[in-house]
């Protein structure tokens, strides 16, 4: 693979870039639109305060006139601060700050956000509730509002990609470049597209410190309200018009500069953020002190920890490894056998926790080398499909090792029930604790606990990959053959990675066991209905991003809550991971958050051609003929 | 019933179905060097494909004039999928870094188990598939079944077209060239895309017979029988040395004979009683492949592995 130098494509993707055209999507004088952008925030804002419904049969009461209620919140929110930003983007003295970009994209996103929720409450009570007739006046209210704000941004100049040569030729279309219907269409997506990512931001390190830390705690008291907003809502409805708001207003924001703006301070202040990051997630169990969100807390740091093992073996060393969860599962019963559970084996042997989590992480080592020494010596390719294979062979395993089809080691598809709760330092983990005025139960201590074990990871996965061996990583990743022209020992570095992605799941395995009580072979598949599987953990490091440390906890984090709060989609959770994987490695194959060098590596192409195109929210160009 | 011949008979038929499925894996991989993880997927589609045929038709119908039918619209069924993937999903990545179409794969994969799983009437649980009529047939002492005797002779005549194919016709040349250097084989006029395409076709067009064969010899099909198969059939194909054809059904034959040995004989060896058994035949075909990976990872007819970075 011809490789790019670093700075020369950082370089080729920071220059001031000619290619972009500032052109509203619907004709309108300016003040004009910029008048119905704020109108259309107003009225949306107002409408929330309205009823817009006669009965309380729909989700959150929304007949109530005076105060905004389930999704009106949601609605008042968008709509507030579109508005806000809006007058960000228009130059307002004292808010320009909101918006560094000086970008109308964020508005339009934002406008987007609002008008996804509105419209989606009304065709919602409609649909559910049968027919027109019980949309209160509110609900219009609401529609034609949000209607007007998005139209009103709509009009504002907006970023976009330059307009296509009216010669150019469209390959990547095929059959269809015969129809011109097709060709236009394609042509009018293409120039549809906004442009803002490489829009000049003012420095945020140029603030006073004390300002910055305030803005980094700030930050995240806010994204801790937000989550924990979201994990509360009780109604899928609710929870849907919240993903709709978060998703696509976390996109304005970026559009508007903020979160590049954020990013520069979490930079610039790595410790301290580290520091609020860990406390804001300590607070979480007071902040939801309920054992069902400790529940959901703990799975999803457990899931979390164990994706971002897997980040080290498939984001840093480019190694596909498909089994990572019978890793987990190695991790999980060895913990069982010695946890002093009647069930197992050696019922009478239990090691305390730190003692039984060396022993997990040991044994899932030595099997991460007994799997990786035949396969780290050949192409990346069989190391796939090896440890596919593994994960399958461990479950079968497993399944016979119950005393009828082989020795009798884990009880076969019983598995070992009764393993006993934890206990640190004399703490016993699964009995109630008071702290101050809350009281933490099990699952909060198990929070907790896991808490500690993502926080070692976190360690191992930075301080690694900014070492030697992170490096000789990264360097494998991008050509092996290069790498080991320059010295490394790919077998070695790639073993060694392997091994200890393999060891950390194995960790994550032990206090696994615990939690759920009981270790049985269903879960330990390639993909199923449960989470802790292979695809899962594979699609949350794609999603949140390969190579990052906080891409696979969030991927992971999004890929368990989402399914969780709609129940109706779980019957698709696994054909919507397919697809996902799919086309997040066709249109964004850095994930949610990029790493910066991996960024380079997927859009080199377009780094390298001359009128480039940005690298954000941008498609790899359809390559071309030749293998 | 557990003599040496009717083991090697077992071994033979299981053999004959991995290989048909590998040719598709080994094809793809000779020419585009992509492990198609779907492929044990497409395999099952078509099976799907050919089930779909045989419940619309009217019910009456004798099996052996319902066979063509099946045939084809399982073949259908999976070289469509087969070709659609390489336009859709694999072509867009040919210049992207290695892991991008693995993953790809891997989605697909999952998205076609599960869109049977889910779409497919009544597929949560396994489908009885139509038996064909007649056996089972002594020959000495081996016992044949007529689905294996089906299974068998599918297996002989796609080998032997695909030999002729590859070896006597302009495109089957093409594809020879192509594998040895795509760049190379593009600079003399080759098409590589059509061939990649073809590839992928043939590769289809081996796996909807593989899975018809599948249905009637087990008489059920499953919507997760993909994985297991795919997995075998890949291990077959890299026992016989990824890239070559012939290699892929030698491999298969000798992972078919070895499962079915392994789980007649193990047991007999002292201090294994426990190890051996149908429930462990997939465990020695995973060792098998770990052993071959580690004495001649070229596999038995392979020459080199090439590293084209």
């Amino acid at each position: 693979m011809t490789d790019l130098p670093i700075a020369a494509a950082e370089e080729a993707a920071t220059r001031t870039d000619t290619g972009r055209r500032t052109a509203p999507f619907v004709p309108m004088p300016p003040a004009a639109a910029r008048a119905a952008t704020l109108a259309g925030a107003v009225i949306t804002v107002a409408s929330t305060f309205m009823s817009w419904t006669y009965t309380t049969d729909f989700p959150g009461d929304l007949t109530v006139s005076g105060y905004p209620g389930g999704l009106q919140v949601l609605t008042l929110i968008s709509a507030l601060l579109t508005g806000v930003i809006a007058l960000g983007a228009f130059q307002v003295r004292g808010l320009s700050w909101l918006n560094p970009s000086r970008s109308n994209n964020s508005v339009l996103l934002l406008a987007l956000a609002t008008l996804g929720t509105t419209w989606y409450t009304v065709i919602d009570i409609t649909a559910k509730l049968g027919g027109l007739a019980n949309l209160d006046p509110g609900a219009f209210v609401a529609f034609v509002g949000a209607l007007v704000l998005f139209t009103g941004a709509l009009a504002l100049p907006i970023d976009r990609h330059p307009e296509e040569a009216p010669d150019a030729e469209h390959y990547e279309l095929g059959w269809a470049e015969r129809f011109p219907v097709a060709v236009r269409s394609y042509v009018w997506l293409r120039e549809a597209r906004l442009h803002h990512s490489e829009l000049r931001v003012s420095d945020a390190r140029k603030l006073n410190p004390w300002l910055q830390r305030l803005a980094i705690v700030v930050v995240y008291a806010l994204g801790l309200k937000i989550l924990t907003y979201g994990l509360a809502t009780d109604y899928s409805d609710i929870f849907i018009g919240y993903l709709i708001v978060v998703a696509v207003g976390f996109w304005g924001l970026g559009a508007g500069g903020l979160l590049q703006q954020f990013q520069q301070l979490t930079r610039r202040n790595k410790r301290f953020s580290a520091t609020v990051g860990v406390i804001a997630a300590v607070a979480y169990p007071f902040a939801q002190n309920n054992e069902h969100w400790a529940n959901l807390g703990v799975s999803v740091l457990i899931v979390g920890t164990v994706a971002l093992g897997l980040n080290i073996v498939v984001g840093l060393t480019g190694l596909l490894d498909l089994g990572y969860v019978a890793f987990l599962g190695v991790g999980a019963y060895t913990a069982a056998l010695i946890s002093g559970s009647q069930f197992s084996i050696w019922s009478g042997v239990q090691f305390p926790f730190w003692a039984a989590a060396l022993t997990g992480m040991a044994a899932a080592c030595v099997f991460g080398v007994l799997i990786g020494a035949p396969t780290l010596r050949l192409r990346g390719d069989y190391l796939a499909i090896v440890t596919l294979g593994f994960g399958e062979i461990f479950r079968i395993v497993v399944r016979n090792l119950d005393g009828v089809s082989g020795p009798k080691i884990t009880n076969g598809p019983n598995g070992i029930a009764q393993i006993p709760d934890l206990s640190v330092f004399g703490y016993n983990l699964g009995a109630n604790h008071s702290v101050g005025s809350f009281t933490l139960g099990r699952f909060a201590n198990y929070y907790l606990l896991m808490l500690v074990i993502t926080v070692i990871v976190v360690l191992v996965f930075t301080r690694a990959s900014d070492s030697r061996i992170g490096r000789s990583w990264i360097a494998i990743r991008e050509d092996e053959t290069a790498a080991t022209a320059m010295g490394i020992n790919g077998f070695r570095v790639k073993l060694v990675a392997f091994a200890l992605g393999a060891s950390l799941a194995g960790l994550a395995g032990t206090v696994f066991a615990h939690v759920t009580n009981s270790v049985v072979p269903d879960p330990y598949v390639f993909s199923g209905p449960v989470p802790p599987n292979s695809a899962f953990l594979l699609a949350a490091v794609v999603l949140g991003g390969m190579g990052t440390v906080s891409g696979p906890i969030l991927g992971a984090a999004l890929l368990y809550v989402i399914p969780e709060k709609l129940d109706f989609l779980s019957k698709y959770e696994l054909f919507a991971f397919g697809i996902a994987l799919i086309l997040i490695m066709r249109f964004r194959p850095e994930g949610i958050i990029p790493n910066r060098r991996r960024q380079l590596e997927f859009h080199e192409d377009e780094a390298q051609a001359p009128g480039n195109r940005p690298m954000g929210d941008d498609t790899v160009p359809a390559a071309t003929a030749g293998a | 019933m557990h003599t040496l011949p009717q083991q090697l008979a077992n071994g033979l038929f299981l053999g004959s179905m991995y290989g048909l499925i590998a040719i598709g894996y080994t094809m793809v991989y000779g020419i585009v060097q992509l492990i198609n993880f779907a492929h044990g997927e497409i395999y099952m589609t078509g099976a799907f494909g050919a089930l779909a045929v045989y419940t619309n038709l009217p019910s009456g119908m004798s099996i052996w004039l319902a066979l063509p039918l099946m045939l084809l619209g399982g073949v259908l069924v999976s070289v469509l999928i087969a070709v659609g993937a390489e336009r859709l999903a694999y072509r867009p990545l040919r210049n992207a870094p290695r892991l991008a179409p693995l993953i790809t794969a891997i989605g697909l994969s999952l998205a076609l188990q599960q869109a049977v799983f889910n779409w497919y009437p009544d597929a949560k649980s396994g489908k009885p598939f139509p038996q064909l009529p007649g056996g089972p047939f002594h020959l000495g002492s081996i016992d044949i079944q007529s689905g294996d005797i089906f299974l068998l002779a599918a297996a002989i005549v796609c080998m032997v077209a695909l030999a002729a194919f590859v070896r006597t016709s302009r495109t089957g040349r093409a594809m020879q060239a192509t594998a040895q250097d795509p760049d190379t084989a593009q600079l003399m006029g080759v098409d590589t895309n059509r061939i990649i395409i073809i590839a992928f076709a043939i590769g289809g067009l081996f796996a909807a017979v593989a899975g018809l064969a599948s249905g009637l010899k087990y008489g059920q099909i499953q919507y997760n029988m993909g994985f297991q198969a795919g997995l075998k059939a890949f291990t077959a194909a890299v026992l016989g040395g990824i890239g070559n054809i012939y290699g892929a059904m030698l491999g298969g034959l000798v992972l078919g004979i070895a499962e079915a040995c392994a789980s007649a004989y193990i047991a007999n060896i002292p201090g294994m009683q426990q190890l051996g058994g149908g429930g462990w035949a997939n465990v020695w075909a995973f060792v098998l492949l770990i052993v071959v990976l580690l004495v001649r990872p070229q596999g038995l007819l392979g020459e080199r592995v090439a590293d084209r970075a």
